[in-house]
């Protein structure tokens, strides 16, 4: 089995990927693994790019759009750094810590599942500053209050659910109206 | 050089009442943090050395306007020696291992507090300031209740970076939302020694509460000290995570409380023969590390609780884990010169000889 990266010497590893009932495998000879990290220095996260790259290989043909996504936030968003502090998400990926508040805004799509992961919810239900807008007060309000409705609508307190609904309701009109 | 022993020092000698009943404490200690930065600055791992000492001359400002705060002691870490940084390592968790670190970080402290509680202040540590309240036993709205009221105070001064679905933000997504933990230390050495940990593991981490070793050396728990605290931070109300934790903290005391009961019903031969040979040990060795001294110390503080002994003084354990330590021994030696193990050892074993063991006759 030649080895797929440079199609000269014979494989001597081979990574295989299962997804179901589906089973590809990648053969990778001596010489080239001395390239990537698990036997050398070089990044592995540069490495797993190009290794996962090879599974989505078309030999040529036309790269999916979802496949280039894929491959452009492997590969390239690594580098970009953020607009305010100038860290980038190779480093943030490395200590774990961000660099600023707006990290959280610029890497969101990246961050957020890592969030997720962590904490396992993406919903503040903990308290909010005293100078915060009171749009933000409101809408946390809102928020405890649909929490509130769902457990009186599970106990089937429906006169109860129906105030707290009437409640929500006016507090909506409230924001809508200000809230431009 | 004094100036931080001292202060240790005195809150040893200034204890009233409800802190020294040592007997069949499971929960020895209560520590809660709250985590804050400010809105417009860089986070502490990007900020300059610059960014970071104006930093922390803005809040010592702040903090010096405010009346409470004068009870509060100010230190500038980049001006204390490394013994001292040593000391307030671990009670603080000061990042300070790394020299170029040291930059702009600071300390409040504040010690005497009623019911023998103490508050922190920590700045430019992972996140901009760091709230911290410390209780003997279990005590968590004594120490919550602590950390916000100086929340409130720097709050008038500060706009505190914070996202309505994220909560307030800090450096780590590990602390967002109500960037609140709660960390508890509790001695369990007979769920230690009997396994019983295992389970007590699977159950709390069921609630979102994690347990781990306090003092950890090699992979190994030392002193059969446990640490329990909240995992999330983020998805839960600040109450939720206190009385989450306050529950699990009970819930376990009774666990080691009840298998105290079946070891002494058991096997009461085997756990004297422990604690006695702990005894002997302590009593005669002429060197101990700190490590052997800790559990030497659980098993004897064992022995007390469960009346087994009463040649030995009673003693707080949590307090000894402090006061035995190698940079708190060298500290309290006030010796310039280098010290090697062996010598500390010795006054480590000196120190527990003359404070525990009754004078004999």
């Amino acid at each position: 089995m030649k080895c797929d990266f440079c199609n000269n010497n014979e494989a001597t590893i081979y990574l295989i990927k299962i997804q179901g009932k589906m089973v590809e495998r990648i053969n990778i000879c001596d010489e080239c693994t001395k390239k990537f990290s698990f036997l050398s220095y070089k990044n592995f996260y540069d490495d797993l790019a190009e290794i996962l790259y090879k599974f989505f290989d078309t030999g040529g043909k036309t790269i999916s759009n979802r496949v280039k996504k894929i491959w452009g936030n492997l590969n390239y968003r690594r580098n970009l750094k953020c607009s305010n502090c100038g860290i980038d998400l190779k480093t943030i990926k490395k200590t774990g810590l961000v660099g600023c508040s707006n990290c959280y805004r610029e890497f969101r799509d990246v961050l957020l599942p890592l969030i997720k992961n962590v904490q396992g919810s993406l919903e503040n239900k903990g308290k909010i500053p005293v100078n915060t807008s009171s749009k933000i007060r409101v809408e946390k309000s809102i928020r405890s209050l649909k929490n509130k409705l769902q457990n009186e609508i599970i106990i089937e307190n429906f006169e109860e659910a129906a105030k707290i609904r009437d409640k929500i309701k006016k507090l909506e009109k409230d924001i809508n109206g200000h809230g431009k | 050089m004094g100036m931080v022993s001292k202060k240790f020092h005195l809150l040893e000698d200034n204890t009233s009442g409800d802190e020294f009943v040592n007997k069949n404490k499971i929960i020895l200690n209560t520590r809660v943090n709250l985590a804050r930065n400010f809105n417009g600055k860089k986070f502490v791992s990007k900020s300059s050395k610059q960014e970071k000492n104006a930093l922390l001359e803005k809040v010592k400002e702040q903090a010096c306007a405010i009346r409470e705060f004068k009870d509060f002691k100010f230190y500038k870490i980049a001006d204390l020696k490394r013994l001292q940084r040593d000391l307030l390592f671990r009670d603080y968790m000061l990042n300070t291992k790394i020299a170029g670190k040291i930059q702009g970080k600071g300390l409040f402290i504040r010690d005497g507090l009623p019911g023998n509680g103490s508050s922190a202040v920590i700045i430019n540590n992972e996140d901009h300031i760091n709230i911290q309240s410390v209780y003997p036993g279990l005590n968590i709205d004594k120490a919550y209740n602590e950390v916000t009221i100086i929340e409130k105070h720097f709050e008038k001064g500060f706009n505190f970076a914070f996202d309505k679905d994220l909560g307030y933000l800090t450096a780590s997504p590990f602390n967002l939302g109500t960037a609140l933990r709660v960390a508890v230390i509790a001695h369990l050495p007979v769920l230690a020694l009997s396994s019983g940990i295992n389970n007590l593991l699977k159950r709390t981490s069921k609630i979102g509460c994690q347990v781990g070793g306090y003092l950890v050396e090699q992979y190994e728990i030392i002193g059969n000290l446990f640490e329990i605290f909240n995992q999330f931070t983020l998805g839960k109300d600040e109450k939720d995570i206190l009385e989450e934790v306050n529950a699990i903290c009970l819930n376990i005391a009774e666990e080691e409380r009840d298998a105290r009961e079946q070891l002494k019903k058991k096997d009461l031969l085997g756990i004297k023969d422990n604690v006695y040979r702990s005894f002997g040990l302590l009593k005669y060795a002429k060197i101990l590390s700190y490590e052997e001294a800790l559990e030497l110390l659980s098993i004897l503080r064992l022995g007390i609780d469960l009346d087994i002994i009463d040649k030995a003084n009673d003693f707080n354990f949590f307090r000894l884990v402090d006061k035995i330590s190698n940079p708190r021994i060298i500290v309290d030696m006030e010796t310039g010169r280098k010290i090697d193990n062996d010598y500390i050892d010795s006054i480590r074993a000196d120190m527990i000889r003359k404070k525990i063991m009754k004078e004999v006759g």
